[in-house]
């Protein structure tokens, strides 16, 4: 069974294309984040990339701050809203952030997964599994 | 002077004429100790232990999106808990085919050469804990 497929079981369904090579240089919540420059993680050691004056934390509130901070702000649902540029953020059953994934202008929302490649799925959902856990939270802005 | 393990095969070879079952089974045991006490899974070589776990953190970890999942897998716990000796391996690898090894890395030096100016930028991260590695010895 194809990898990913395996990994994210409503990935087939929701279809989906890869739409970059891997590489470990960012990660989903800088790809949510329109930054393929740096990996962007609230660690201990202070190693990654995080917003200033965002706490570093891996709680949904650090994560939501940090989308805050780019102008994001919370809304319901992932619907298509004309004008607006949406993200979700993952978490698993603990609470803990997992993944951010970013809608296009299409509707269709695009997912680094890892260290590894970029995604475009057609539903938010598609990458919803053992690994990333369920959206636990949408936010949107003002389209750039 | 290089040591051997002993030669099983041969030495089974031998047993089992005139002896009592109860005396070949003694002997197994000791055959069994004696061989165990050359080649044991626990004194597996730290490189070969080290291509083992990084092998199986790579395929196990190739989709997840933070460097706390990667880190928190138990191959990469077993790597940090290798402790120093880990240290000129991880460099290596990280020479060689570059992954997030800088979690392991701070958590056995204890140390952080990463600036804030390069936080997050992998290939800045990388050639700093390089260059860390020479400095410190660990990397030719």
């Amino acid at each position: 069974m194809n990898p990913l497929e395996a990994a994210f079981p409503n990935l087939a369904q929701a279809g989906y294309a890869i739409t970059s090579p891997a590489t470990p240089d960012y990660n989903c919540i800088a790809w949510a984040a329109r930054d393929a420059s740096a990996w962007w993680e609230p660690d201990p050691y202070g190693q990654y990339f995080w917003p200033a004056k965002v706490q570093r934390a891996y709680t949904l509130g650090s994560y939501e701050q940090a989308y805050v901070t780019l102008g994001y702000g919370r809304c319901p649902d992932g619907s298509l809203e004309a004008g607006f540029e949406k993200v979700a953020i993952f978490a698993d059953t603990k609470g803990i952030p997992t993944h951010a994934a970013r809608q296009l202008p299409s509707g269709k929302w695009t997912s680094k997964l890892g260290p590894n490649v970029d995604i475009e799925h057609g539903e938010v959902q598609g990458v919803e599994g053992p690994d990333y856990g369920s959206v636990a939270i949408f936010m949107r802005r003002p389209a750039p | 002077m290089s040591v051997v393990a002993p030669d099983r095969s041969s030495r089974q070879a031998f047993s089992g004429f005139g002896v009592s079952a109860e005396s070949n089974q003694i002997e197994k045991l000791e055959q069994d100790i004696v061989f165990h006490y050359w080649a044991p899974v626990s004194r597996v070589s730290p490189v070969k232990r080290f291509a083992e776990l990084s092998a199986t953190w790579r395929s196990e970890t190739a989709l997840f999106s933070s460097a706390l999942q990667m880190a928190t897998h138990p191959a990469y716990q077993e790597i940090i808990g290798m402790g120093k000796e880990a240290l000129p391996l991880i460099l290596r690898e990280l020479e060689v085919q570059p992954a997030h090894w800088f979690w392991a890395l701070r958590s056995i030096s204890g140390e952080n050469p990463i600036a804030p100016a390069i936080r997050g930028k992998f290939s800045d991260m990388t050639k700093a804990w390089l260059d860390w590695g020479r400095q410190r010895g660990y990397l030719e």
